[in-house]
């Protein structure tokens, strides 16, 4: 079998599942609630679900809320997923920069001398080893359902990670580099700058790729659990008043968001670490 | 000894000098045990994190972080029987069942999570039609953050244990997934071959190759996946539950009480260590002939 | 084994053998051209050529793992169908099963043909020691050098009583000190086995290994097989040996077919 009839089929596959669902939601029309099917057909979530997001629509913009007592409109309904979309990607990207940065700056300052790297050993396991999505409550606690609170537990998350990352990502730099360097007459601050930082990038990569997945989890995580805004306050809100078809509203435009994220994500590291010989850049990204 | 110490190379030395096979199957056990030990520095780094703990204390507020020493006096009360719970309702109260019943959910989900991605991750390596039909379904769900299903699960199967399990079950069977069919792919085909000319057939390969020859990859997959689950298990608990660890951090939550939420949470991270550490070395111990495995290093 | 006009149990028969394959971009190659040729039960054959004349992929159609295009490979009375353990394969990459201890290793052949595990065992035994890796029966191959390995595979072959050994480029990944224990090493366990001896089949494109080995030189070029030449010296075979005036005619003859000999065409044509 060639690679191209493989992609047909995949593509055979997808096409096979999207035509299944809209015949499913034919064939087996019960309703969760009154108007609410239980399998949404396409044609359902297109019009009808997509109209009832303008039921998280806050008002402004000249377009006033279901709230205030408007009819459902589709320039109500573009607005609400366009905000709570921008409110959750917001707090990925950031809280994911900030995880990012902060974690290496960590790690980095970590693995400067022997002593400290020896004594976060065990301690960072410990750290790495407490379940990250266990303790949404207690950042909610700390910093209640404010846009900090989500930056501050995707931070931590993704941060985390990040600092077991760049410390494993030094202690794998080959001994040889830092020695010539030295050899040089290189200090340590030079060596850092000029051998370490750059590389340990190749190495990094997996923690980048698995950060992502880190930060998504965990935004969702927080929005689930406290939030006013944002895809995964309307996916849990909904789930409780039993509204199937806008959960899978949400739940796909997060397929879309993610699988967008991950291809970025891909394209970019890649590009970033074009120069590594192939063989050394490790591939175990889950 | 050899005869012809001329034909012996340099990896002799790696050798101890018994050729009895059990002292080198002693020497094994032994470097395994000894990787459970915890290095004195790892200690001390443990010490210091308590102090660091303890010493925030003094400057943030008791009701935002509460002291070391209240946390482990809470979880040494809390352990059978948690007194301030039983007006919730809850089946299990205590720190030990309640993390029992979370544990037991876990090892569920990661067994068939794990024997199912498995199977068909190696299925999907070596037969490229399910592969066309399985990769698009498998990769698309893997790159779906697993939680987004959780609502899903708890309308379809309610508050129950079942829905809990499935979510945590798909999450290491999508892993598993991956790590398997990515290991029998990176099996270099001279040992298919190799069996082939002594005769094997499709079930010999399977037993006799694929499955030992996999079997490093498979085993570190579950490992990450276990490191996972634990955390996924408990949100899943969180959003809808009747018992688990999950549940005590909702019920706790509702009440502000910040300690005993350190308390669970602490309880839970010993516990997911504590089976990280098991795994590691179980894993260390079945796949010790692989390369990669460096027995009694920590 | 019914006709003893058509081979007797070791002897290879190449009848018009032909392989060809689908290049990725459609086009079609061929591998191996038409060969014929005849190999007596016993005999020691080294096939030569430049790499990707096709010697591989002939020796994989003898063993079985790789399908004929046209024309038939028959060992013994039978013709080739698919792999079995009539004839064992030495790979050039390590093959020695890394999850399986060595001597587990070496008794993985009887273990698939049904012999007791006591008679299997004594066997692996017998032939690790004649490749001096007792002393490593229940070592992991990874605690073994890449001879040693080899060392391994070989035992493993002999050891599961093969009548057409098939070697692969076996050595070609070694160091030359160690390239040559094993020769010795081969060449001893051949020889030293009850008869009927058995017949084996070496691809190399090391024309002095050839030359230390064979009993006959096939040379294949481009998929065809160009030259055919029995080599007459005794063994065991040395340094002296190769620079014997026949040997060293027989030495130019193959370089000049490797596209090695520059000025002197001649001696290749003699």
């Amino acid at each position: 079998m060639t690679r191209t009839a493989e992609r047909w089929i995949s593509l055979a596959v997808f096409v096979g599942l999207i035509l299944f669902w809209q015949l499913l939601s034919r064939i087996y029309t019960a309703e969760i609630i009154p108007g609410v099917p239980l399998v949404p057909g396409w044609d359902v979530l297109v019009s009808r679900t997509f109209l009832s997001m303008a039921d998280y629509w806050g008002g402004g913009l000249g377009v006033a809320s279901v709230g205030e007592g408007a009819e459902r409109s589709y320039a109500a309904a573009a607005l609400s997923v366009v905000t709570h979309s921008w409110d959750t990607l917001l707090r990925l990207y950031v809280g994911l920069a900030i995880g990012a940065i902060g974690g290496t700056a960590l790690g980095l300052a970590i693995s400067w001398s022997v002593w400290s790297r020896r004594l976060i050993g065990l301690p960072m396991q410990l750290i790495q080893g407490l379940p990250l999505l266990a303790m949404v409550p207690l950042f909610q606690l700390w910093f209640g359902t404010y846009f900090i609170g989500k930056i501050a537990f995707i931070g931590y998350g993704v941060g985390v990670l990040f600092v077991a990352g760049t410390l494993n990502a030094v202690r794998n730099v080959p001994q040889i580099y830092i020695d010539n360097a030295l050899t040089l007459g290189a200090s340590k601050l030079e060596v850092y700058r000029t051998i370490i930082i750059p590389a340990i990038f190749p190495e990094l990569r997996a923690t980048i790729l698995l950060s992502l997945g880190v930060a998504w989890a965990t935004v969702i995580g927080a929005e689930y659990l406290g939030a006013q805004s944002g895809l995964g306050y309307i996916l849990v809100y909904s789930q409780q008043y039993g509204y199937v078809d806008r959960m899978f509203f949400v739940a796909l435009l997060f397929i879309v968001y993610a699988s967008i994220s991950y291809a970025v994500f891909n394209r970019v590291s890649a590009r970033l670490t074009r120069w590594v010989p192939r063989a050394s850049a490790p591939a175990r990204v889950a | 000894m050899a005869s012809d110490t001329s034909m012996i190379d340099g990896t002799t030395a790696v050798l101890p000098s018994r050729p009895r096979a059990a002292d080198q199957r002693g020497v094994t056990v032994w470097a395994t045990l000894r990787s459970f030990r915890i290095d004195i520095f790892g200690a001390i780094g443990l010490v210091l994190l308590v102090v660091f703990w303890w010493g925030l204390t003094f400057v943030v507020p008791r009701s935002s972080l509460p002291s070391p020493l209240n946390v482990f006096r809470r979880i040494a009360d809390d352990f059978v029987v948690a007194d301030m719970l039983s007006y919730y309702g809850l089946p299990e109260t205590g720190l030990m069942g309640s993390m029992a019943y979370t544990a037991a959910n876990v090892l569920i989900a990661v067994v068939v999570g794990g024997l199912i991605g498995t199977v068909l991750g190696l299925f999907a390596a070596r037969v490229p039609v399910a592969r066309a039909i399985s990769d698009p379904i498998l990769n698309t769900v893997g790159t779906i953050p697993i939680l987004v299903m959780a609502p899903f699960f708890l309308i379809w199967f309610g508050t129950g244990r079942w829905s809990a399990v499935l979510l945590v079950t798909v999450y290491v069977l999508v892993i598993l997934y991956l790590f398997a069919q990515r290991a029998a792919e990176n099996l270099d085909p001279v040992y298919e071959s190799s069996a082939r000319t002594f005769g094997a057939g499709t079930g010999d390969i399977l037993r006799d190759i694929l499955i030992p020859g996999t079997l490093p990859q498979v085993l570190g997959g579950i490992r990450i996946a276990l490191a996972g689950a634990w955390g996924l298990e408990a949100i899943a608990e969180l959003l809808g539950a009747q018992q688990g660890i999950g549940k005590i951090i909702e019920v706790l939550a509702g009440s502000l009480d910040i300690e005993g939420i350190f308390a669970a949470l602490l309880v839970l991270g010993i516990v997911a260590v504590i089976a990280d550490w098991i795994a590691g070395a179980l894993v260390r111990y079945v796949t010790r002939w692989s390369v990669s495995a460096r027995v009694g290093t920590t | 084994m019914t006709d003893s006009s058509q081979g007797k149990p070791n002897d290879i028969t190449f009848t018009d053998v032909t392989r060809t394959f689908v290049r990725g971009d459609g086009q079609e190659v061929t591998a191996v051209d038409g060969v014929s040729a005849h190999i007596r039960e016993g005999e020691f054959v080294c096939l030569v050529g430049p790499s990707g004349c096709g010697k591989t992929t002939l020796l994989q159609m003898v063993s079985g793992l790789l399908p004929t295009s046209g024309g038939a490979i028959t060992v013994g009375a039978k013709q080739v169908t698919g792999p079995g353990p009539d004839r064992g394969v030495v790979f050039q990459k390590d093959s020695v099963f890394p999850w399986f201890r060595v001597i587990d290793n070496v008794e993985y052949g009887m273990k698939r043909r049904g012999v007791p595990a006591a008679e299997r065992r004594d066997i692996a035994n017998r032939y690790l020691e004649l490749v001096s890796l007792s002393h490593v029966a229940r070592a992991w191959p990874k605690e073994l050098s890449g001879g040693m390995l080899k060392r391994v595979a070989i035992a493993t072959v002999f050891a599961n009583g093969s009548d057409v050994l098939l070697l692969d480029e076996p050595f070609a990944a070694l160091d030359y000190v160690t390239k040559h224990q094993l020769h010795d090493v081969l060449l001893d366990l051949w020889r030293s086995t009850d008869a009927p001896r058995r017949t084996i089949l070496f691809v190399t494109h090391d024309v002095d290994e050839s030359l230390l080995l064979a009993d006959r030189i096939i040379v294949i070029r481009d998929g065809r097989l160009v030259d055919d030449i029995a080599i007459d010296a005794t063994r065991p075979r040395d340094v002296d040996t190769l620079t014997r005036p026949d040997m060293m005619t027989v030495k130019h003859k193959l370089l000049a077919h490797l596209g090695l000999e520059h000025g002197s065409r001649r001696s290749a044509a003699s």
